[in-house]
Formats: structure tokens, C-alpha cells, sequence
């Protein structure tokens, strides 16, 4: 192990005291809805002004009430479970199609390869909500609002994963799709069995890129979904706060439930976060 | 009827207006171990390629056992290729990188099993088996992929610089284990390298390539001592043969310093009719320092002082500048000799080749 030199350590102690400071200026808001969203109405309103504004209140029988009235009296677990499952198909879908188009442009001769990856790049500089009210009008014309397919279909392809994966693909060796080709693997095989695995991590990035796309966004499902049975989590979120009968600690315990993943899927995946920011040199959503 | 043939194989690869390879004609023996050699760049990958079928064939045509190749899928040519990188499959373990191959072609269970068993076996894989390639050392990854190449029975090898790679020490135990492979296999192996030495020792026959043209097809002994051009003289051979631009006239070979050789009347009537200004070479080994060659071709004998010294242990080369060339010669270890020294020598007549200087062709 490496030995620090006094002046070292001593910044080094220096620099880690400033993060901790900073981090907790980030996260006091987090505490306070944390620490609120166990409190009935009146104690929030208490405590408002006082220290234990930041402190979860002693732990009683009614400790957990805001929560279960939420997950009980309302279909907000019923969204999160949607929005689960939106997230997975999308995942595995996302995964297929944008890993095959960026396997295409990393490996495949064709003509015009290098305009098709511009005009995908070009696509990532477009923001999502310009091409929305087309996605929208199509989808209707189609007549698929208000259902599940018309609503993951224009999620599917996304140029940020496609360039993203198309990075990682570059750098595979031709030489094990010949030894494969050789050992009997058909191509198709040859993706799912070979290219993927040894592509785990960036796997992983659009995973992670992809659940947080599908379990933050509000304007795409806002528009496609009017039936109560199909709604997202932040949709319903929406629709639960704005009920006047909704008190505030059922609010927070609505926002803590609907942040918990994010931050679980941040702080396990943070290493593929960044991968997937600095290889693209940009952050999506 | 031969196993492989290559007629007249043309490979231009699309937006270069150059060939890769021009007019190669080869055929190969059932059972051949056949070195392609010649220096970076000059399509030795690229004919491999062709015969494996990475590559389409621009013009002529490749026959495997008797059946035109040219669009056959790479699979389907009875082929297996061992490669430079290993190309092992990063995320399977040794015993599944060997396998791979069998279970895609739906052989038995059983049947992969015991094949499996046996590879790992002649080639000392055993402790190895559950480990991925990365926890492997470069010798070891190379014997995995000999391992995934032997085990799907193949009639054909290919290899392109599979030692490369790999240390001098590890290469040598490398080679003669290919060696002993092919032996006990005997599959029709084809094998690519830059290296010389390798092709020497391994191969039945070498191909020796320039620029994409054969120059040269014959055993490793026929190369050394027959050798075709001036590029195939100076290409088999450590240390390089050495050349002399000489005029012979007569018996008479007239250096650029103005040293002077007689040649025996039959070499002299050889050269005859392409009398004039030639290319003379001879190996390190053909010029001899001891009394009794001396005493031989004394008429020719020659003097310098020697520039420098290699040690070698098992024999020594000596440096010394002749006929406006640095010369090298090849000596026993009881031959000592130091810089500064002044010695006599005689180049032996009849291991003298004679080049044209247009063509580089050799004479007689
Ligand atoms: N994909 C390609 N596109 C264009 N030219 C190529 C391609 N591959 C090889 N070449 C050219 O073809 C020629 C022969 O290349 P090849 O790889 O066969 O050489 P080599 O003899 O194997 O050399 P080395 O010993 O360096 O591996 C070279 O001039 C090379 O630049
Ligand atoms: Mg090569």
C-alpha cells in the first residue's frame, strides 16, 4: 500500500470534509421528504420550523400509516408494478433492436454506413419533444392509444443506445466471429451468445439508461395512456396528488416510494451512469 | 490428385488498385504441412483468408478434395484455423471454448465429452479446464484454440502466425508440439509465419511470397540450397546470404574492389552465355578459413581483416568488408579469430549462386 505524505493526507481530509458538506446540502431535501413522509399532516406542519423538521418521528403504531393508505387505498402500487413492467419490455426490447442496429453499424459493410450513423447521431441532438406530437399523431392514427403496444413502440429505438452500442461493438475482435463462424454459429447466434456477454457492461449501461427513462418520464405516457388501468408511476403520482383527500405525508411517501428506485439503481450502477456518459459524451433524459 | 489446389488465384481488395495477391498456383498433398513465408505485407493472410473463406476470391479458382470452393461458406469447407489472437471466446471457460464447436454441430453429449477429454489431454490442459481465457497465459490460450481447432476433426489446418505472439523460448516448445500434432493427426495443415526458421523446421514444403507473388514452392532443404531469385537467396538463410555485384569473364569473377576468383570450368561454361555483369552469392558457411580448403582453391584465396565478431557459442560469425560488400562468414567455435585479426579464406566454387542483375533470376 501506497504511504500518503502528511500534506497529503491532510488535503486528502480536507477535500473529503468539503464533499461530505456538499453532498449534504444535495441531500437534505431528500432527508426531509424521507423523514416527513412517516408524519401525519399536523406534525409536518409542527415540526415545520424546527430541527426535527430532518427527523422521522418515534416509532409507533401509526409510524408507516402514510404508506400503507397509499399502497392500500390508492392503485399507485399497481402504476409502479406498470411501469415495472413497461421497463422490462423495454429493456429486453431496447437491448435487441438498438444492439442489432449498433452491431450493423460497428461490423456489417453496407452502402452509405457512415450517412446512416450521422443521420443517428443527428437524431440524438433532436430533443425528444419535437418528434413527440409526430409519435403521437401516428399512434392515433393507428389506433393504438391507450394501449400498452402503442406506447412501447416509439420507445424502442433510441439513437443515444444505438451509438452507445455501437461504440462498444467497434472494438470486438472480427477474428472470434470467424472462429465462430467456423465452430457453426449462425450470426444471430453469434449476437445473442457471443456479442452480448461479451458486452455485459454496456448491456448494463442501456439497461440502467432505459429503466430510468421508462420510470422518470411523464409526457410520452401522459399522452397515451387515459385509461387508469395502464398508467405509469409518475402519472399516477399526478393523479393521486392532486386529489384533495391525499394528505401531505401520503404525498411524500408517494415521491419517497417512486425515488427509492432511482436511487437504489444509482448507487449500484453508478460505474455503467458514467461509462454510458462518457462514452456517448452525453446523458440522456 | 492433390487435396488443396490454388489456381491461378487473383485477390484485389475493393478501392486498392493494386492486387493482394497475383496468379497463385499451388496444390498440396493430402496430409502436407505447407508454410506460406515472406515478408509483412506481402498476402500471406490474405491466400489464407481465401482458402478459409474470410475473403472472396477476386479470380481463379480453390479446390478442396476435388470440389470448387469459391462460394462455399466458411463452415462448410472441412476447414478448422487456428489465429494469430487466439480469437478464444472471452466468456466461456476452456472446456467450453473447446466444446463450442462440437455442441453447434450437434454431435453427442457423450461423444464431446470424450473428444474434449482427449484434447485437453495431449495438450496439458487438465489444470486449466474451468478457467476463461483471461486467467490463461498466452501459451496456454494458443494451446486452447489448437484445442478448439483439433477437436472438431477437420481435414484441414489453418494457421496464421499462431506463435507470434508468444516468447522465443515458448515459440520453440510451441513448434515442436504443432509438430507433434500434425504427426499424430495428420491433417493437411497450412501455415502461415514470418518467421524463416519456423517454416524451416516445420514445414514439408514452404511458399515463399513477395509483393503477393510466389516466388518460390519446395522443401526447406531445396530453398536453402536451389534457390530460385536473389529474394528467396537472402530471404531462407541466418545470417543473410552474402552478394556481390561481379563481372565474370572466363573463368575470371572480378569483384567491385577488384578482387579476383577462378572459377572451375564448369561453372565458368554455365555462366558463359550470360557472360557479364552478375550477382554472386554465398552463404556465411561457404566461405572457409581452414588449410585444407584453403589448400583446395588456393588460386582463389582472399585476405581481409576482420571488423567485427558475433559469439554465438555453438559457431561465431565474423565480419569483414571484400569485394566492396560486409561480409559475413559462418565459423565453427574452434575457429578463433578477433577484430583486427588478418585472415585468408576461399568462397567453396560450387556453393556459389549466380544472379542475373535485371531479372534476379539465378543461373545455371
Ligand atoms: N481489408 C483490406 N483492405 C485493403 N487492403 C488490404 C486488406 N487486408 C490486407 N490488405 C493489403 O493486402 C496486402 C497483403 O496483406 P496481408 O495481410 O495478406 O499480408 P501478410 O503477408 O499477412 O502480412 P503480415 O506478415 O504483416 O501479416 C497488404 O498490402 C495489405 O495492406
Ligand atoms: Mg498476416
Amino acid at each position: 500500500m501506497r504511504v500518503l505524505s502528511r500534506r497529503k493526507r491532510i488535503a486528502n481530509g480536507v477535500l473529503v470534509a468539503v464533499m461530505l458538506l456538499l453532498s449534504l446540502l444535495f441531500l437534505f431535501p431528500v432527508v426531509w421528504m424521507i423523514a416527513n413522509s412517516f408524519k401525519p399532516d399536523g406534525q409536518i406542519t409542527a415540526d415545520m420550523n424546527s430541527l426535527s423538521a430532518f427527523l422521522p418521528p418515534a416509532l409507533n403504531g401509526g409510524f408507516f400509516d402514510n404508506y400503507v393508505t397509499i399502497l392500500t387505498n390508492t392503485s399507485f402500487l399497481k402504476y409502479m408494478l406498470n411501469t415495472l413492467f413497461y421497463a422490462a419490455i423495454l429493456i429486453v426490447l431496447g437491448i435487441v433492436v438498438n444492439g442489432l442496429a449498433g452491431y450493423a453499424l460497428a461490423k456489417i459493410r453496407f452502402p452509405f454506413r457512415e450517412r446512416w450513423l450521422l443521420i443517428i447521431m443527428l437524431l440524438m441532438i433532436v430533443p425528444m419533444e419535437t418528434i413527440i406530437t409526430i409519435h403521437f399523431l401516428f399512434v392515433a392514427k393507428v389506433g393504438l392509444l391507450n394501449n400498452v403496444i402503442g406506447y412501447i413502440l416509439p420507445m424502442i429505438v433510441n439513437p443515444f443506445n444505438i451509438f452507445l452500442f455501437r461504440q462498444v461493438f467497434i472494438s470486438l475482435l472480427d477474428d472470434v466471429y470467424e472462429a465462430a463462424q467456423l465452430d457453426h454459429c449462425s450470426p444471430v447466434k453469434y449476437f445473442f451468445t457471443m456479442v452480448l456477454p461479451m458486452s455485459r457492461s454496456v448491456v448494463a449501461t442501456v439497461s440502467v439508461f432505459t429503466f430510468l427513462n421508462v420510470w422518470n418520464d411523464y409526457l410520452w405516457p401522459s399522452l397515451v395512456f387515459t385509461s387508469s388501468d395502464l398508467l405509469t408511476a409518475q402519472i399516477g403520482l399526478g393523479a393521486i396528488t392532486a386529489n384533495e383527500n391525499t394528505t401531505m405525508g401520503q404525498t411524500l411517501a408517494a415521491i419517497t416510494l417512486i425515488t427509492i428506485p432511482v436511487i437504489i439503481i444509482y448507487s449500484f450502477f453508478s460505474k455503467q451512469i458514467v461509462e454510458g456518459v462518457v462514452s456517448t459524451g452525453s446523458k440522456e433524459g | 490428385m492433390s487435396f488443396i489446389e490454388l489456381k491461378h488465384i487473383n485477390k484485389r481488395y475493393p478501392g486498392v488498385d493494386k492486387n493482394a495477391v497475383t496468379d497463385f498456383n499451388l496444390e498440396i498433398n493430402e496430409k502436407e504441412f505447407i508454410a506460406f513465408v515472406g515478408p509483412s505485407g506481402c498476402g500471406k493472410s490474405t491466400t489464407l483468408r481465401m482458402i478459409a473463406g474470410f475473403e472472396d476470391i477476386t479470380g481463379g479458382e480453390l479446390m478442396i478434395d476435388g470440389v470448387r470452393m469459391n462460394e462455399v461458406a466458411p463452415r462448410d469447407r472441412g476447414i478448422s484455423m487456428v489465429f494469430q489472437n487466439y480469437a478464444l471466446y472471452p466468456h466461456m471457460t476452456v472446456e467450453k471454448n473447446i466444446a463450442y464447436g462440437l455442441q453447434n454441430m450437434k454431435v453427442p453429449k457423450d461423444e464431446i465429452k470424450k473428444k474434449v477429454e482427449w484434447a485437453i489431454d495431449i495438450l496439458g490442459l487438465q489444470e486449466y479446464r474451468y478457467r476463461k481465457p483471461k486467467n490463461l497465459s498466452g501459451g496456454q490460450r494458443q494451446r486452447v484454440a489448437l484445442g478448439r481447432a483439433i477437436v472438431k476433426d477437420q481435414k484441414v489446418f489453418l494457421m496464421d502466425e499462431p506463435l507470434s505472439n508468444l516468447d522465443a523460448k515458448l515459440r520453440v516448445s510451441m513448434r515442436n508440439e504443432i509438430s507433434k500434432l500434425h504427426r499424430s493427426l495428420g491433417s493437411t495443415t497450412i501455415y502461415v509465419t514470418h518467421d524463416q526458421v519456423e517454416a524451416m523446421t516445420m514445414a514439408d514444403r514452404i511458399v515463399i511470397m513477395k509483393d503477393g507473388v510466389v516466388q518460390q514452392v519446395g522443401a526447406p532443404m531445396e530453398l536453402y540450397e536451389h534457390p530460385q531469385n536473389k529474394f528467396v537467396a537472402g530471404f531462407i538463410g541466418s545470417p543473410q546470404m552474402n552478394f556481390y555485384d561481379v563481372t565474370v569473364s572466363g573463368s575470371t569473377v572480378t569483384f567491385a574492389d577488384g578482387s579476383r576468383m577462378t572459377l572451375p570450368q564448369v561453372i565458368a561454361d554455365k555462366l558463359s552465355a550470360c557472360g557479364g555483369e552478375l550477382i554472386l552469392g554465398i552463404r556465411g558457411e561457404d566461405i572457409k578459413f581452414d588449410s585444407q580448403n584453403l589448400g583446395l582453391y588456393g588460386e582463389s584465396k582472399q585476405q581481409a581483416v576482420i571488423e567485427n565478431t558475433e559469439i554465438m557459442g555453438n559457431e561465431n560469425n565474423l565480419y569483414f568488408t571484400f569485394g566492396g560488400a560486409l561480409t559475413v562468414a559462418r565459423v565453427s567455435k574452434y575457429e578463433v579469430s578477433r577484430i583486427g585479426d588478418s585472415v585468408e579464406f576461399v568462397f567453396v566454387p560450387h556453393k556459389m549462386h549466380f544472379f542475373d542483375k535485371e531479372t534476379e533470376r539465378v543461373i545455371g
